[in-house]
């Protein structure tokens, strides 16, 4: 039986994938052996699926410095509910494979996309995107490395001009920097065995993280013929919009498409671009910013907390607060210094009671997290900045002195 | 009639035994049996998935009603490691078309 959730999440996705969604969508039995696959098929969307012809729109830094920013576009083919098969373990030395079932029969959702990207760094900044997108929208955590969001690659060459090469697929990929080592790595392959006469295989690889390379899968032998049939069991899903919603049916059986778009939370794309108007803050920024995970908020509480304008205070979030947490693999939550203290610090820095040199060595102090405000430091520390003119010219007069007799 | 290739791809396929030419024999026939809807005219009508397809697809809420089951799905195994069920490595290939007994 379809859970309802599962059918939300979907729509939400393909909505915010700019799908069009299908009213009316169809189940099938894909059918292939394996002994985490219990019935001996997989119910999935491959007819019809719930949403198809949407795209993502993604941005790379074109140079290291990531001061300039190029936006690209993939194209999403459809998007598919499924189930989920159960975990299996390869225990080699036994000779015996560990079969979990605990998340058979659980909803996925499949995002298919067209072959256009053209690089590791192009198929994981995407990636990225579309897991920032699905974490707004709720219809996934999509960690990776809790398998919460799967991906796999398919990847193939050709000369420009020529058809699309033989493609291969590689799976067992963990984390978006295993992604694109997993992309460049495969292409790379491929180009080498095509270069010195051989031919690509339309095999599935594995990607080994600890060597970097593609490797064949066991058990996946050529081309598979799964006897794709209708899911005699699952009638048509068919979802409404407020034109076409029926009068009398029961309000739990309902899903509203409109209803649902109209409360689609505002996606990243839109987040960075308020950010730039509110705060004027560098586009590269406003990626920074999203990308660290309650990093934009703490940006916006010390902005609210400070008379020190926001493209300053960006500086602090970006070079100082965030290489510490990195330093220290830290989360944003777990940041030893608050927002409170962080704008109470720079409130002392635009009253120019202190120096941006004595200000960078009290925060180095508050890291240390032992309960001072930046105000005990600066008073501990002796590094309020002099404001009398008279004890100034004194102090050079003394200084000047001190050299006339040397 | 059919050929010993597309036996021997169905064999891979669905893990069934033709075992003999009696068997063969048995799925001719029933090939030929099922080849009598082709004298059905179909012509501009739109294919039947399921009986239940002017119905609509009851959606689930998304309630947690039953579970916590493992000491009685585990009694089904006959092996058991620590709570996973164990199965042979990976997929054991039918021997090839040259290497069978059969037919």
């Amino acid at each position: 039986v379809l859970n309802r959730r599962c059918v939300e999440a979907a729509v939400m996705t393909g909505l915010a994938l700019n799908c069009s969604i299908n009213k009316k969508s169809l189940f099938d039995r894909k059918h292939y052996f394996y002994a985490d696959l219990p019935a001996g098929y997989q119910i999935t969307q491959q007819r019809v699926p719930i949403a198809v012809n949407g795209s993502l729109s993604y941005s790379l830094c074109i140079d290291k410095k990531m001061s300039q920013m190029v936006t690209k576009t993939v194209r999403i083919k459809q998007i598919q509910l499924e189930q989920d098969s159960g975990k299996s373990l390869h225990d080699d030395t036994r000779s015996q494979t560990l079969v979990d079932l605990n998340r058979a029969g659980v909803g996925l959702m499949e995002v298919v996309m067209e072959p256009d990207m053209c690089c590791g760094e192009e198929a994981a900044a995407a990636v990225r995107e579309l897991q920032l997108i699905l974490q707004t929208l709720g219809s996934s955590q999509a960690v990776m490395a809790e398998g919460q969001l799967r991906v796999d690659a398919n990847v193939s060459v050709h000369h420009a001009g020529e058809p699309y090469g033989v493609r291969t697929e590689v799976k067992n990929i963990n984390s978006i920097r295993f992604l694109a080592k997993a992309v460049d790595y495969e292409i790379q392959r491929q180009i080498e065995e095509l270069e010195n006469g051989g031919t690509i295989l339309n095999e599935t690889r594995a990607f080994d993280s600890k060597l970097g390379c593609t490797v064949p899968m066991r058990d996946k032998e050529g081309e598979q013929d799964y006897r794709f049939m209708p899911e005699p069991n699952l009638p048509p899903l068919i979802l409404y919009d407020a034109k076409s919603l029926p009068a009398n049916m029961n309000h739990q059986q309902v899903i509203n498409i409109d209803w649902i778009h109209e409360r689609l939370p505002d996606l990243p794309s839109v987040k960075r671009e308020k950010l730039v108007e509110q705060y004027g803050i560098l586009p590269e920024h406003s990626f920074t910013l999203l990308n660290e995970d309650g990093l934009a908020e703490f940006f916006e509480s010390v902005v609210n907390q400070t008379q020190m304008k926001p493209k300053k205070v960006i500086g602090w979030i970006l070079n100082d607060l965030l290489s510490y947490l990195n330093q220290h693999s830290l989360t944003v939550k777990e940041s030893p210094v608050s927002s409170f203290l962080l704008a109470d610090l720079l409130n002392l820095l635009e009253k120019k009671e202190i120096s941006s040199t004595a200000a960078k060595r009290v925060l180095a102090e508050l890291w240390k997290g032992e309960g001072k405000t930046p105000l005990e430091i600066v008073k501990e520390q002796k590094l309020e900045l002099l404001q009398d003119q008279k004890e100034l010219e004194q102090i050079c007069q003394a200084v000047i002195d001190g050299q006339e007799n040397e | 009639k059919v050929s010993v290739e597309v036996l021997d791809h169905l064999e891979h396929l669905a893990l069934v035994d033709f075992r003999d030419s009696e068997g063969v024999e048995r799925l001719q026939k029933a090939i030929q049996f099922a080849d009598q809807l082709h004298e059905v005219n179909t012509d501009g009508v739109e294919p039947m998935d399921s009986v239940l397809e002017d119905r609509c697809l009851y959606l689930r809420e998304d309630d947690v009603t039953e579970g916590n089951c493992t000491k009685e799905l585990l009694e089904n195994a006959r092996e058991k490691v620590e709570e996973y069920f164990v199965a042979p490595p990976g997929n054991i290939p039918l021997p090839k078309l040259e290497e069978r007994e059969t037919f």
